[in-house]
């Protein structure tokens, strides 16, 4: 039979719907639909000068909003020719890989609570609160940060901030493998995890799964090894398994949450003097720029006539990850329950991918096929 | 039974009955971070109403600029509004804002504001060097300050920090020497131009028959209503204001050179065929007639200096717009034949 789940059900974050094709408890095939949060935020950009257009970019998604902005930011410096101070890329950095941790520590809790595990789940968000802090010590604000321009970022860190940071990164480093031991060697929450929701590396490719999801089916690709500054300033590696279940999607994440602790200790101890923004001119042009989410890879696409943004494109991760998932992963899945935790494992975020549909000349749905698709669109 | 005896027991206890009537909540511990970023606070006394806040702001309706009444003994005050059910806290209204001391400020962040060019209307100044007189007019005027500047013995406006009030274009002296160009719609504007200067090459060669005639001395005048090309340039762009000035700009600026053709005059020489530069004169052969294509050709007068038997004719037209508005307006067009040397009589 059709098992129904959602759009609206306690045991999602966001409104989506799940199809589950049950035989008795076993889950045979899955589709998922989605579509009911669409916000046509590009639409809205458009028109807009770019000084503005950050802010909106800031608003695609909720938890990692940082990431939007710093490639927003970051397209509009290629468009321009220019690259941001140093300092100001090291603070970007910092920022990102402490999102990135928030965002790994909530989108683990939520795979615990979906396996209800929940004092796992409250452990991480307990993990999750100095991370966050140390955010609203640096930007100012917690979730919206507002913290990128194009040509930097709004206000230098003092040395007492970096400190009271640094010293956040080593008591969760203290505290951390505690943690992520119960999980491991959990027999309970394990049993649950191992071999469940499993895609195999050629399906990743298939799907085009990127971050976390790809990377703990084997695809060891992370956007951040071509990004310039983490290719020329820090010493770090891409994290990757081979397992391709639940279990090996939240320890990639948690073992990544180590990589990003590295990082920022790197930052803290080696952050140069100087600017942290510069003036920039942006003339007329077109261009594309791609940086690491936590949920993995997400572009932008823009046209600018110097002044207004005149067109915008954004794919972000989580759209092939959740389509992976109704393809690859929820196939021949032992229980209803363990289908609904495999679906929680890759962190969707539905709101950041639904911005745009677009339909045909008879107003039925229609399949994106790139940026020409949108560019006639008015 | 039981548990109700131990309710009745529990009630009956001193400490319970106390710490009942002094029961309280903690309180609240909330400790707020040095770099935290309300909302923005204001400070009415300074601000000088440019809007740059209201039209930098990304939040619809977070930022409004109200004016309070006036009294028997002042004018009153206009300044900025936050609602705190739209604002964002984004700060972006702090930094744009160019008043020395701050009307707004947010956060840390209200100190850096390089790159912000947001300007409240989509105009832009700039001051043409060649017609400047150098009064400082505008310089004194600019409610802002370090938006103009003089450098080298040239006013120069920085277009970063312009608030676009118009205050230097009401008080320069000189017509013509600040311009306020429109930044916004810039494709629309070439539209309608494209749209103005065909209409207008139409409406003359249309009367190719008067004008063919004309000698060196006369002047033939003839007015276009502008009623139907409004309308049109409505339909490309709805902003009056835009077109009306779009529209005064090309009539003051826009001098159409015009060549006409008189065929009975010509004797097929061919001279023009080959002088003739972008291939516009064509001869064919068959029919046995030179043929001009006015698509090709480039109003370069090449035709009429070369032709010795005066087949080509050669006009030079200006335009007034009259009167300055889009109700009932016409252009008055005059055309001239032109003063060029012709080649043998
Ligand atoms: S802080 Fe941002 S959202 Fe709030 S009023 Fe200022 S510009 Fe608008
Ligand atoms: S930007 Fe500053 S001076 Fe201009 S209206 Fe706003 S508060 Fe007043």
């Amino acid at each position: 039979m059709i098992l129904p789940i959602g759009p609206i059900h306690p045991a999602l974050k966001e409104p989506v719907r799940l199809k589950l094709k049950t035989q008795g408890e076993r889950v045979i095939s899955a589709e998922i639909d989605y579509g009911y949060v669409h916000r046509g935020i590009e639409r809205v950009m458009q028109g807009k000068t770019w000084q503005k257009g950050i802010f909106l970019a800031e608003r695609v998604c909720g938890i990692c909003s940082y990431v939007h902005t710093q490639t927003f930011a970051e397209t509009f410096e290629k468009i321009a020719g220019e690259k941001v101070p140093l300092r100001a890329q090291y603070l970007r950095s910092l920022t990102n890989e402490l999102d990135r941790i928030q965002s790994h520590f909530i989108a683990n809790s939520t795979y615990f609570k979906a396996l209800e595990h929940e004092t796992l789940f409250m452990y991480m968000l307990h993990l999750r609160e100095p991370v966050m802090d140390a955010i609203e010590l640096l930007t100012g604000n917690r979730v919206n940060m507002g913290w990128n321009v194009v040509g930097g970022v709004r206000m230098d860190a003092e040395e007492k901030h970096l400190n009271s940071i640094y010293q956040i990164i080593t008591n969760l480093e203290n505290e951390y493998d505690k943690y992520v031991e119960m999980f491991d060697e959990g027999p309970l929450v394990s049993l649950r995890s191992r071999d469940v929701g499993k895609m195999s590396k050629k399906d990743a490719i298939k799907g085009r799964a990127v971050g976390p999801i790809g990377r703990a089916s084997g695809l060891k690709h992370d956007v951040r090894e071509d990004h310039h500054t983490y290719q020329d300033e820090f010493d770090w590696k891409v994290i990757w398994r081979k397992e391709g279940d639940n279990y090996a999607r939240t320890m990639n994440r948690f073992d990544e949450i180590r990589e990003s602790i590295k990082i920022i200790k790197q930052i803290v101890e080696n952050i140069p003097p100087g600017d942290v923004r510069t003036k920039i001119d942006i003339p007329a042009g077109y261009t594309d720029w791609r940086n690491e989410a936590p949920r993995g890879e997400v572009s932008y696409f823009v046209e600018t006539n110097g002044n207004l943004i005149k067109n915008i494109s954004i794919r972000t991760p989580s759209i092939m990850n959740i389509d992976v998932c109704g393809k690859y992963m929820l196939q021949d899945v032992a229980t209803v329950a363990d289908a609904v935790a495999t679906y929680a494992s890759v962190d969707p975020c539905v709101a950041c991918t639904e911005r745009v549909v677009i339909l045909n000349e008879k107003g039925e749905k229609k399949e994106f096929d790139g940026l020409h698709n949108v560019k006639y669109l008015k | 039974m039981s548990s109700l005896i131990w309710y009745l027991y529990e009630f009956a206890r001193k400490s319970w009955a106390e710490s009942f009537a002094v029961a309280r909540t903690n309180p609240e511990i909330v400790e707020t971070p040095d770099r935290f970023r309300d909302f923005p606070e204001v400070f009415p006394e300074h601000c000088i109403s440019c809007g740059a806040c209201t039209a930098a702001c990304p939040a619809p309706n977070a930022i409004r600029l109200v004016r309070s009444e006036d009294t028997a003994e002042e004018e009153g005050k206009a300044y900025p509004v936050i609602n705190h059910r739209g604002c964002i806290r984004c700060g972006f209204c702090a930094e744009v804002c160019p008043t020395v001391p701050k009307t707004i400020t947010c956060g840390e962040n209200h100190l850096i504001r390089e790159e912000f060019t947001i300007l409240p209307t989509d105009r832009m100044f700039v001051i043409d060097d060649y017609l400047c007189i150098r009064c400082k007019k505008c310089l004194k005027a600019c409610p802002v300050p370090g938006a103009i500047y003089e450098e080298d013995n040239k006013i120069i406006i920085d277009q970063s920090l312009c608030i676009g009030c118009e205050e230097c274009l009401n008080n320069c002296p000189v017509k013509g020497a600040v311009k306020g160009i429109f930044i916004s719609h810039i494709q629309e504007q070439k539209e309608i131009i494209n749209l103005v200067v065909n209409t207008l090459e139409e409406s003359i060669e249309r009367k190719r028959d008067d004008i063919t005639h004309l000698s060196d001395e006369e002047v033939y005048k003839f007015d276009l209503s502008i009623t139907e090309l409004v309308e049109r340039a409505r339909s490309i762009l709805a902003n009056d204001e835009l077109i009306l000035d779009t529209f005064q700009k090309i009539t003051d600026r826009l001098k159409l050179r015009i060549v006409t053709w008189d065929e009975d005059k010509c004797k097929k020489c061919r001279l023009c065929v080959d002088e003739c530069p972008s291939g516009a004169i064509t001869y064919d052969e068959k029919e046995n007639v030179i043929k001009r294509d006015t698509k090709k050709c480039l109003r370069c007068s090449t035709c009429y200096q070369t032709c010795p038997f005066g087949v080509a004719g050669y006009f030079v037209s200006r335009f007034l717009l009259d009167p300055t508005s889009l109700e009932d307006g016409v252009i008055h067009i005059t055309v001239k034949a032109s003063q060029l040397p012709i080649g043998a009589d």
